[in-house]
């Protein structure tokens, strides 16, 4: 049975395209075949971090204005064959593509891939209607910020009156010392207010960011801790009971090297 | 706080407007306007107005009803129940406590309740022309307004305004009081900026003039 899961957050540059990436290329490194659809028209990068940008022939407004069957706009991963990318078009903007359309163009990969997981743009207006139209499940990122969980509280409500109501949560960007000093919001802060299911701590790691520009996901890289995290994202969406890793927070050395700039 | 010549109180059957016998007919219309203005949401098409006056002009009561007609708005049946408002240069909150008791008395605001068992979110707004009783927190963003009172079984974090139409005996309990603002009627409380999170209930209300917050058993 296939799925259909929207990654979403409200506001901008929370990690949405970052955890799609790594969750598609998480999935298939578990040997289930995957279609990633961005959504973001005119702001795409999803295709950059998965290093595909040179291979992308059409876009999703190529499939959903009737040009070209599906099959022919999918970019094939170059190491995991049962991942595709329906990129979107960077010319274009959000009111090229409508909810009906993409919800068409879901049914459609429902009958070949395991899952479609869709990047949502930032925003609450029509590219975010759209981007959940199809979903039988969301996922709604945010960061231990004030500012990003009431963005996460809008969008959790939007997505209720929606009727999603299969609702999980990943909280990106933690800073375990930041936490811990109080200076952070931790995980009981955010649980109190959104109170949907965690399925993800994902720690601030610079990593994410290097990978990012190799075009490669991080996900189960066992030495960084965000790569960790996000195959254990992977194993709780296959449905298994993974707990929470502790994070290693920066010892008394490394602070201080990073304190003298060395 | 000057005197009020109208007065707006929510009831199960819409909306009674208690004017002041002493009342001209510009000011009337005047604070009217104001009133429907500050909360809209409150007044759509087609809402039923009681008017409530102790004798007043002939002139005033027609024209009220015409100022209403003309914003879509109903006049019902008037009675002609008389709340004293004998001349008095001002009215301090306490005499119009006392008329809220009559009115009560009276059996005319009987309060129908809203209830609504979720969270409600930044952006959701909650409005009643009763009382509200929420099964779930307030969150940051959200707001609730309600011409009655307001009761919140979880943690209220939002902004909450009870008595919006005027009802100054009208409060707010929650279970955990952190509102970003409170307000009841025309008076408006804002939270301390370091709020404490504390495990008992509270209520505001107003006391003396001034919004007051306790905690409460239950
Ligand atoms: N766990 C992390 N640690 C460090 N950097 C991160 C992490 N997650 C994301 N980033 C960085 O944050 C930036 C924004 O990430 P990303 O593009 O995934 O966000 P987005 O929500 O898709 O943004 P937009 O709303 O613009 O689409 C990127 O530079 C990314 O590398
Ligand atoms: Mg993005």
């Amino acid at each position: 049975m296939s799925e259909v899961i929207v990654i979403t957050s409200g506001k901008g540059g929370v990690g949405k395209t970052t955890t799609t990436a790594n969750i598609g290329v998480g999935l298939a490194q578990r040997g289930k075949s995957v279609v990633l659809i961005d959504t973001d028209t005119g702001l795409r990068n999803l295709d950059l971090l998965l290093g595909l940008e040179n291979r992308i022939m059409y876009d999703l407004v190529d499939v959903t204005e009737g040009r070209i069957p599906y099959k022919k706009a999918l970019v094939r991963h170059k190491k995991y064959e049962s991942l595709f990318l329906l990129p979107t078009s960077q010319i274009k903007d959000k009111s090229a593509v409508n909810p009906a359309q993409l919800i068409v163009l879901c049914d459609e990969l429902r009958k070949e891939y395991d899952y479609v997981i869709i990047d949502c743009p930032a925003g609450i207006e029509q590219g975010f209607k759209t981007a959940i139209a199809a979903a039988d499940r969301a996922i709604v990122v945010t960061m231990p910020e004030v500012s990003a969980v009431r963005d996460a509280d809008k969008i959790i409500g939007e997505l209720g009156r929606a009727e999603k109501d299969n609702i999980s949560l990943i909280v990106n960007r933690i800073r375990p010392q930041m936490v811990e000093s109080g200076d952070m919001m931790d995980m009981s802060d955010i649980d109190d207010i959104l109170a949907v299911k965690c399925i993800g701590q994902v720690p601030d790691d610079e990593m994410v960011v290097t990978s990012a520009n190799r075009g490669e996901p991080l996900v189960g890289n066992p030495k960084s801790q965000a790569g960790r995290a996000y195959a254990n994202i992977v194993g709780r969406i296959l449905g298994e009971d993974i707990p929470f890793m502790e994070f290693e927070k920066e010892g008394l050395f490394k602070r201080l090297k990073k304190a003298l700039g060395i | 706080m000057g005197q009020e010549l109208i007065k707006i109180k929510g009831g199960a059957d819409g909306f009674q407007l208690i004017v002041d016998s002493s009342a001209k007919l510009e000011e009337v219309q005047a604070e009217l306007e104001k009133k429907l203005a500050e909360n809209p949401e409150f007044f759509p098409e087609g809402t039923e107005f009681k008017l409530v006056v102790a004798d007043l002009n002939k002139n005033v009561k027609k024209g009220i009803s015409e100022f209403l007609t003309n914003k879509g708005l109903n006049i019902a049946n008037s009675t002609n129940t008389a709340v004293q408002q004998k001349e008095q240069p001002k009215v301090n909150v306490n005499t119009q406590q006392n008329q809220g008791q009559q009115a009560a008395n009276s059996g005319i605001s009987q309060q129908e309740m809203t209830v609504v068992n979720r969270t409600v979110r930044n952006g959701e707004q909650i409005t009643s022309n009763g009382s509200v009783m929420i099964c779930g927190n307030v969150n940051p963003g959200a707001s609730i307004v309600a011409a009655g009172s307001i009761d919140i079984r979880g943690t209220c974090r939002g902004i909450v305004h009870a008595g919006a139409a005027g009802d100054i005996e009208a409060f707010v309990v929650a279970d955990c009081l952190l509102p970003t603002q409170v307000r009841i009627a025309n008076l408006i409380a804002r939270s301390p900026d370091n709020i404490e999170k504390n495990n008992f209930a509270e209520k505001a209300y107003i006391k003396d003039g001034q919004i007051v917050i306790e905690p409460i058993e239950r």
